[in-house]
């Protein structure tokens, strides 16, 4: 008995040092790239360690690319968006967790539908809807879409988690002569608010990182950090120094924001943030 | 403000007298106003512009030209078009390599992750991180390392005699469909795993033990508790992400464009090159809309399964 213990332990550590390997070589390459030299990125002999390392990547990618521009953009649609849609969603999914009236089951469905719906399917409509609009080539345009990806999944995450937080304190609060509404925003948005914070995070994350509408409304014009990232790829020999740092970059506030939004994960979010 | 600076008008004892039927009006009412805002968006941004591309695919529209009805003429020109049928077989070959993988190695994943480990946390959280940093990053990291020139795959490969000459990832039929779903397999299998973990996790443990008491050996044990308990969540799993990798667009568009010789070609990147390099609007929707029917399927699946398990 105690042999196979030992035995199924150490496959089981092996199997997790696999795939620690797998999930974080990529990650380290990213990294190691970022700080080489550009004379050593195409070395026929790729160092697998930092040998000289150097802020060169990091200081091109500021100098000699409009990095700093897409930053700026992809972070001022991300806020917009993700704050506008929690304050949009979070008004929905109380009324579908709380109250009773009619259709609410069917909203509730349609709303599920639609986060399920892939932007494949949508993305030449609502780059027709753009452009009637006037909005295509600007980021705008991305404000008005990106609610489409981020709408639905906030109002299905917050419904659900809404409907998980006890009923009482809001009587409470009503028998104490608050409004409906008053006793929404005075003591189910604080109750609720690590499942808010962290819808929000996942949110803005989804608009930092979109690429295909993007890439469909903004037409080369004005860009997000990841159609000017893409872009960069033009020659033979890409510089794949200054790539990685923008990677490195793009990648780390999204790290920290999940992690911090990762202690407030409840069931229901796990569902969040595949979409793409 | 605090509760207590809100108005005190309205006492239990009154409220109480208040009919039943009065406060149901009013919360049905402010419930309508409450998700209005949303609906309506959705409405505008999501369904209309759907319906009426619907609509537009049933006319020869190109960018910057006004469409004339041409009736069903969009799809029985694909269903003549070789390169369509390609890419339908593409996006299954595709989809079906991708879940089938990702579901597997999901399944790893999270029987390793549900034992007792040493900092058990630090790892979740770095098995984790392949699915949080953007895809873009993830594409643009794999093409350089598939790259032959500098790409590290090829290198390390050789050193350790896996081969004997250099793989070209992304220039042959073959390698570039691997290529491809190797990458989303990287980016996609926490997803799966996460999601079984917790499913695995909410088996009480007296289960096994009392299995084991009767003497059921891993695989018994296995296959009579931990599948059947899993079912449901490995099932809404591998719906969702189909629903997704049947329309994945980034990864293949960034790392071959559908090539070589539309070996790649999937349904986004066909209606991609169709919409904007042919500027044939019209037909680009039609090819969108031919995946439609499986769509509807598995999103009406993925909606039972998930209200279910709500109620």
């Amino acid at each position: 008995m105690k042999a196979r213990h030992r035995v199924s332990q150490f496959v089981t550590y092996a199997l997790l040092a696999i795939m620690l390997v797998i999930a974080l070589f990529p990650i380290y390459w990213i990294f190691i790239t970022s700080i080489k030299p550009s004379a050593q990125i195409y070395a026929l002999v790729p160092s697998l360690w930092p040998t000289n390392p150097t802020g060169i990547g990091y200081t091109n990618l500021f100098e000699k690319t409009e990095f700093v521009a897409w930053v700026f953009n992809s972070a001022i649609v991300a806020i917009i968006v993700s704050a506008s849609s929690i304050f949009l969603s979070s008004l929905a999914a109380y009324a579908l967790a709380r109250f009773q009236f009619a259709g609410r089951e069917f909203i509730g469905m349609l709303i599920l539908v639609a986060y399920l719906l892939p932007p494949a399917l949508l993305f030449i409509p609502l780059y027709i809807l753009v452009t009637r609009l006037g909005l295509a080539q600007s980021i705008v345009g991305l404000v008005f879409v990106y609610p489409t990806i981020t709408v639905p999944y906030a109002t299905w995450v917050l419904t659900s988690y809404f409907r998980s937080l006890s009923v009482d304190f809001e009587e409470a609060a009503m028998i104490d002569g608050c409004s409906r509404l008053g006793a929404l925003r005075h003591v189910t948005l604080p109750l609720a608010g690590p499942g808010v914070v962290a819808t929000f995070i996942f949110a803005f994350t989804l608009c930092w990182s979109e690429y295909l509408y993007a890439l469909v409304i903004l037409s080369g014009q004005t860009q997000t950090i990841p159609i000017g990232l893409a872009g960069l790829i033009v020659a033979d020999v890409p510089k794949w120094n200054e790539i990685m740092a923008g990677a490195m970059i793009t990648s780390i506030p999204v790290v920290i924001l999940y992690t911090v939004a990762s202690r407030y994960i409840v069931s229901g979010l796990t569902l969040g943030g595949v979409k793409g | 403000m605090s509760i207590s600076d809100t108005s005190v008008s309205s006492p239990l004892v009154k409220r109480s007298w208040k009919s039943r039927f009065d406060l149901d009006q009013q919360t049905a009412f402010l419930g309508l106003v409450l998700v209005s805002p949303v609906v309506v968006y959705l409405l505008i941004a999501q369904a209309y512009p759907f319906a009426s591309a619907a609509f537009t695919s049933f006319t020869d529209k190109r960018i910057g030209v006004p469409g004339e009805f041409i009736g069903l003429g969009n799809y029985l020109e694909l269903a003549k078009t070789p390169l369509f049928w390609q890419a339908a077989r593409n996006s299954v070959l595709f989809t079906a390599l991708a879940i089938i993988t990702k579901l597997i190695l999901g399944m790893i994943m999270a029987l390793v992750l549900n034992q007792k480990l040493v900092l058990q946390n630090l790892w979740r959280a770095l098995l984790f991180l392949p699915w949080t940093i953007p895809t873009i990053v993830t594409v643009l990291t794999f093409q350089w390392m598939y790259s032959s020139t500098g790409g590290v795959f090829n290198y390390l490969l050789l050193q350790t005699d896996v081969i004997q000459r250099p793989i070209d990832w992304l220039g042959t039929p073959m390698n570039a469909m691997i290529s491809v779903v190797l990458v989303n397999v990287w980016r996609g299998t926490p997803f799966f795993g996460i999601s079984l973990l917790g499913g695995l996790q909410a088996i009480p443990a007296e289960q096994y033990e009392a299995a084991q008491i009767d003497g059921a050996n891993v695989w018994q044990r296995y296959w009579y508790i931990t599948l059947p308990a899993i079912r449901d969540v490995a099932l809404l799993v591998t719906i969702v992400s189909t629903i997704w990798t049947l329309n994945d667009f980034q990864i293949i568009w960034v790392l071959t464009r559908g090539g070589p010789a539309n070996t790649t070609q999937v349904f986004s990147t066909l209606t991609y090159t169709t919409a904007f390099l042919n500027l044939d609007l019209g037909l680009a929707i039609a090819i969108s809309l031919a995946a439609v029917p499986f769509l509807v399927i598995l999103i009406w699946w993925a909606t039972r399964y998930v209200l279910r398990r709500e109620s």
